[in-house]
């Protein structure tokens, strides 16, 4: 059941087009939009909400074309990058701010900014300036401020992007845990792949105010239809699966490989091995390295000073060697070899 | 030993030069004494021209708020033909000479079928009041839309886009976020259209003419009290001008940076 339907839409806005957008998405989905800066991201969620009228086409929400309709009236909220709290209110004013219009009385406000306070672990900053919160504390208020009113349609405009690396993975865990939570249809759009592989059910991939590919994280990551995705995606080993915690290591399986981490994580989890962590052998190699696998030369590709070489072990590693390390150790297409990398570089994600 | 010759140059320039514009203000304070000028600034004459400047000076700065917040939203928010000519436009008062702009009213709300039929509806501009709100209107409008469109393009116009979202029509996201994230801008720009109107001659003279308590605002007093000798009382409408650039210059570097836009 396609909750939203953007169809044949187009946009002129200075410097940014969007041109000819087909997409839609399912109720309860979690949807990304992935692109370069400059792709034309935000004005096509600034489209969706209403901020911009389309030249051409039209937005359909649950059977609905909204595309004349005041932002206001179509019951999506958004977060930006830029968190966008209002200066002139305190913490518990911004959250509550969409409720003032939708018809609640004073008790019900209060009530519900502070259970949305409290899901999103806040509740303590109620009553700060939005100006003395961290990033990762102003994010969880925009958060908030844009749930409070049940949204039928959640909008985050690269919600991760202005936020150090650690704040980062606490919050897209959060955003994780509360669409599981809540339900609500989302559309994240962000320039991180992995972003996008570790948090949506399905990706479109944006370019120059275009959709070039649309799909699971999978097929767009093992089946890019165009150089510029291949490129976009990067040579980054990511990877679905299932971890155990063992010890102080976390074994996960993927397909039938089994893959040990350092990171101490179960359940359904993302992760991601880096091409030059990966050491590339004729011979098996002896080594306090946990992971260690075999497997054939599947692809090559020659680039300016290196050379990727895709490897099946089961699962496709790719890994980066020097022209001189290719050369040396005479690889082909359909030759057998060995990998091997440390738990401590398998992440996850 | 050059480079101190030439350090010491700049800084003997600047003294000099600092001393030439206190001795012109100190030269008009103490030209009377002080007990004669009370006596002078209390006199009807006086007291009238302040009231009217008050009047006068107050009501055109409301309209140029009133005026400048639409406009210069509109010219920062929204692009469109010919956007870089009506901003030109737009300017033009603020470089125009007063004198000019105060003949371009003339001609207007003079013997012009505009003219004749707003005095038909009893708003008469020449010689009377209305025209010094007219006169001071005209003249400071361009400055008052600079620092509203330089106010509000410093303002992210994303606050109203996410208000827009939460439930707010267009026109009440504007009223929540923009207008009071405008504050300084709104003030600073209130102080210096307030104290141009209280200064204002040019245009004034020509529109309302100069009339002894009928269109004698504080600089049309100077000017009428100076070319009659009088030169007491002519001191004394200097003397409340001073205070008031004082005062002004006062409150735009306690509200730093926006001076710049003076």
């Amino acid at each position: 059941m396609n909750m939203i339907k953007v169809k044949n839409l187009s946009k002129k806005l200075g410097d940014f087009t969007l041109e000819d957008i087909e997409l839609s998405v399912k109720e309860g989905e979690y949807f990304c939009i992935l692109g370069p800066t400059g792709s034309g991201k935000t004005i096509l969620l600034e489209t969706i909400a209403g901020i911009y009228n389309p030249d051409t086409g039209s937005i359909i929400i649950n059977g609905n074309d909204v595309s004349s309709l005041l932002p206001k009236d179509r019951n999506i909220s958004m977060v930006y990058q830029d968190f966008m709290l209002f200066p002139n209110m305190d913490v518990r004013k911004n959250i509550a701010f969409g409720l003032y219009y939708n018809g609640f009385d004073k008790s019900q406000i209060t009530e519900l900014a502070e259970e949305t306070a409290e899901m999103l672990g806040i509740r303590h900053l109620l009553d700060r300036h939005p100006s003395t919160l961290s990033g990762g504390e102003k994010q969880r208020s925009a958060v908030a401020r844009a749930i409070i009113t049940e949204p039928k349609l959640l909008l985050l405009d690269e919600p991760l992007s202005a936020l150090d690396t650690v704040t980062k993975v606490k919050l897209r865990q959060e955003l994780s845990r509360i669409h599981q939570l809540k339900k609500t249809t989302t559309i994240h759009v962000t320039h991180s792949f992995e972003e996008a592989f570790a948090l949506s059910d399905r990706i479109a991939v944006m370019h120059g105010g275009k959709i070039l590919q649309i799909g699971t994280p999978d097929e767009v990551f093992r089946k890019p239809n165009s150089t510029f995705v291949a490129d976009f995606v990067g040579v980054e080993n990511l990877f679905h699966g299932k971890a155990v915690i063992q010890g102080d290591l976390a074994e996960i399986s993927v397909n039938r490989l089994k893959v040990v981490s350092s990171t101490l994580k179960s359940g359904n989890v993302s992760l991601s091995i880096r091409p030059e962590d990966i050491l590339i052998s004729n011979d098996p190699i002896e080594s306090s390295a946990r992971n260690s696998f075999s497997g054939v030369v599947a692809e090559v590709s020659r680039m300016k000073s290196t050379v990727k070489v895709v490897i099946d072990a089961g699962i496709p590693f790719r890994v980066i060697l020097t022209k001189r390390d290719y050369d040396d150790m005479g690889l082909s297409i359909g030759k057998k070899v060995y990998l091997t990398f440390k738990a401590s570089a398998t992440h996850i994600i | 030993m050059q480079k101190m010759g030439f350090k010491q140059t700049t800084l003997v320039l600047m003294l000099l030069l600092t001393l030439f514009i206190f001795s012109l203000l100190l030269e008009i304070i103490t030209h009377t004494s002080p007990a004669s000028l009370i006596t002078n600034i209390v006199s009807p004459e006086i007291r009238f021209a302040i009231k009217l400047s008050l009047l006068t000076s107050i009501a055109s700065t409301l309209m140029c708020i009133f005026l400048a917040i639409p406009v210069s939203y509109a010219l920062s928010r929204h692009d469109f033909p010919g956007k870089t000519l009506i901003s030109t436009i737009l300017d033009m008062p603020m470089a125009l000479p007063p004198i000019v702009a105060g003949l371009g009213l003339l001609l207007i709300f003079g013997t012009s079928t505009v003219g004749t039929y707003l005095a038909g509806v009893g708003l008469k501009f020449v010689f009377t009041p209305l025209g010094i709100v007219m006169a001071q209107f005209t003249v400071n409008i361009s400055l008052m839309l600079r620092i509203m469109r330089s106010t509000f393009e410093g303002i992210n116009p994303r606050y109203e886009h996410v208000a827009q979202t939460l439930g707010c029509t267009p026109f009440q996201a504007f009223i929540k976020t923009t207008l009071p994230l405008s504050k300084n801008g709104i003030l600073a720009g209130s102080v210096i259209t307030w104290s141009r109107g209280m200064g204002e001659f040019g245009a004034v003279l020509m529109l309302a003419g100069a009339t002894r308590m009928k269109t004698e605002t504080l600089p049309i007093a100077l000017y009428l009290n100076l070319s009659s000798g009088e030169l007491d009382l002519a001191i004394a409408a200097a003397t409340i001008l001073i205070c008031i650039s004082g005062i002004t210059l006062y409150l735009f570097e306690r509200k730093g940076g926006i001076a710049k836009l003076y």
